[in-house]
């Protein structure tokens, strides 16, 4: 024996269909693949043992994201005293262009790297994983004015960061 | 949600990538094996492991965390990579130096600028070398590794740094300028060495038998160390007049050519520097500041990168412009140039998502893309040698033709544990191919041999 726990039922189920649209949620929370497989694998795995109460639940995949993000704002927490801001932004690219799409991420992780870590993970819960203002209150252990607050003052960074806007009214295709 | 909020959800969902591999049962169920095992010790919490490169000005304590000395495999998100290297990589340094000694004298009847020599070089701490750092490792096969993959040195090297040469191979570790046997991966010699760009330092250039590395890189500072290339003592300094300011973004700066000269990087110029006299024997004006140069294979054509992006090539005797062309909106940074008889490679993006480009015959407008996604950037910048450019990073470790950007041989890189490997930095030099090598889910690094198939034969 390997040591590793039984599978849960559902559980194979879940990643298979789910693990693209968490991957993309924790891309957006830490700006790299690398950092989003982590983050999802260590959700995921503190998941299993108890996926049988989360099913019963029947929301497993938000108490995946609510962990995600916890453990998301632990490691900001842990390993970031203060937000720096970006040194140089990327220049905005013309629509359509070959490239526009990579400039497009880079714009867009240039944004929500403004972002500190709180505002950052409601914009990935409320405005990527269409969580309600109450959701993602509960995923984040936080009150829904605070929910409200921090989605606004996330907005007015990122209106005011170079080049989101025209991606917001319109923008590259991915 | 009000209009805004909606137009920002459909951009999320718009601009946000699909994942170049999703995560399984298996990953998740194998992570919780080796939790099991390592928990009581560490009380459960896992850290993130570090990242291999941060996004360049996004995140990390500049956009030059890469790399940087003394970070070993503490997990540390803001740290980037320590990459580690080993191999070498030949790119501009190893393929374009050596073939000819430099004139003893400025000969082209341009005049000598202003350069100084001196010792010890500028940034180096006390410039006594070792002639061994004690090093030493017996060969060991990396597990499922690709093209024979059998690591040589297990030492932590910075990334993009190594280069070959005189029968050795150079690049830097944390604090040091060290030279590795090629045959042995033992440490033969190392001297104290910082470099002034942290985290993303030029590569060594080998020119004779003296190794050249940046000293100083700042304002309108540029200084060149030289050391021995057996012993690495110091061979003194060269200073080197700028135009105005370097660049703030510096991404390969200091070159060589056929010629047996250096090419620096000099601010709105490209200097032209006789290593053997310590003569900036040519400054060559450029439209913009400097951020990368490449010299053609046969000497022909150096190539500046400017802005956002712009590739001018001149030529280096007369300092005439030859050609011009450039990629518009195509975000703020390129650099890390490397010139093939094709034409020229180099990076652009930020980050996990930088990209290997080829402009045939040194014109963007022509531009490809040869790679992209993760590990596609500074992590396998583009390395000629061989015959043949080379491209590695986490994903995939390719061999490209040198003339047409067509990948002739790829090859999957493993995962541990879940975790890409990582296999970049590709150089040959006597007849064996090396690689830098980082297995961060086993916390192992180092110089890697490779057995590439017969198809990656330039």
């Amino acid at each position: 024996m390997d040591g590793r726990p039984s599978e849960p039922d559902g559980f194979r189920d879940f990643v298979e269909a789910r693990s693209n649209s968490l991957l993309r949620s924790g891309w957006l929370l830490t700006g790299d693949w690398p950092s989003a497989e982590d983050l999802v694998q260590t959700a995921l795995a503190a998941a299993w043992p108890r996926w049988a109460t989360l099913t019963r639940q029947d929301a497993p995949e938000f108490y995946v994201r609510k962990i995600m993000v916890n453990t998301f704002l632990r490691w900001r927490q842990r390993r970031w005293t203060g937000e720096i801001a970006t040194a140089r932004l990327p220049e905005l690219q013309a629509y359509g262009d070959a490239f526009a799409q990579i400039d497009a991420r880079q714009a867009l992780l240039a944004a929500l790297d403004r972002l500190p870590a709180r505002q950052r993970a409601v914009v990935v819960l409320r405005y990527f994983a269409d969580q309600t203002e109450a959701q993602t209150a509960e995923a984040m252990g936080c009150s829904v004015g605070a929910v409200k607050a921090h989605a606004s003052k996330a907005l007015a960074r990122l209106r005011d960061a170079p080049g989101l806007a025209e991606l917001m009214t319109g923008g590259v295709a991915s | 949600m009000n209009t805004e909020e909606r137009q920002l959800a459909e951009m999320l969902h718009r601009v946000t990538p699909e994942p170049p591999r999703g995560v399984t049962v298996e990953d998740i169920a194998f992570r919780l094996a080796n939790e099991a095992g390592s928990r009581a010790p560490r009380g459960g919490h896992r850290e993130p492991r570090p990242r291999r490169r941060p996004a360049r000005g996004s995140r990390g304590p500049s956009r030059r965390g890469r790399g940087g000395a003394g970070r070993g495999w503490a997990p540390v998100l803001a740290a980037a990579s320590v990459v580690v290297v080993a191999g070498a990589s030949a790119g501009i340094a190893t393929a374009l130096s050596s073939h000819h000694s430099p004139a003893g004298s400025s000969q082209d009847g341009m005049p000598t600028s202003s350069a100084s020599v001196s010792s010890p070089p500028a940034s180096t701490t006390p410039t006594s070398p070792s002639t061994s750092n004690g090093a030493t490792w017996p060969p060991e096969q990396v597990a499922d590794g690709m093209w024979g993959a059998e690591l040589i040195n297990r030492q932590t090297f910075t990334q993009a740094s190594l280069v070959a040469g005189n029968g050795s191979l150079y690049a830097f570790s944390p604090g040091f300028l060290d030279r590795i046997s090629p045959v042995t991966g033992n440490g033969l010699a190392h001297v104290p060495y910082n470099s002034p760009i942290a985290g993303f330092p030029n590569r060594p250039v080998l020119t004779g038998n003296t190794v050249w590395v940046l000293s100083s890189y700042a304002g309108s500072s540029v200084v060149l160390a030289g050391y021995n290339g057996s012993t690495l003592a110091s061979a003194g300094t060269i200073s080197v007049p700028v135009s105005g300011q370097v660049a703030s973004a510096p991404e390969g700066v200091l070159t060589s050519g056929s010629d047996g000269y250096l090419y620096v990087a000099a601010g709105s110029a490209i200097a032209v520097v006789n290593p053997q006299t310590r003569q900036v024997i040519r400054q060559i004006p450029v439209s913009g500041t400097v951020s990368s140069v490449a010299v053609a294979p046969g000497g022909s054509k150096v190539y500046a990168g400017t802005g956002a992006f712009q590739l001018t090539a001149y030529d280096p005797a007369t300092g005439a412009r030859l050609g011009s062309s450039a990629v518009s909106g195509i975000g703020s940074f390129g650099g890390n140039l490397v010139a093939t008889p094709g034409g020229v490679w180099g990076t652009m993006g930020i980050g996990m998502s930088e990209w290997v480009w080829f402009a045939p015959n040194g014109n963007l407008s022509r531009v490809v893309r040869v790679s992209q996604g993760p590990g596609a950037g500074l992590d396998s910048v583009p390395s000629y040698s061989g015959g043949v450019v080379w491209i590695g990073g986490s994903q995939e470790l390719a061999c490209v033709n040198p003339a047409t950007g067509q990948k002739m041989v790829a090859a999957v890189i493993p995962t541990d544990n879940g975790i890409g490997e990582y296999f970049g930095n590709i150089t040959v030099a006597g007849g064996r191919t090396y690689a830098l090598f980082q297995n961060q889910a086993a916390q192992q690094s180092g110089v890697a041999t490779l057995t590439p198939p017969g198809g990656c034969s330039g």
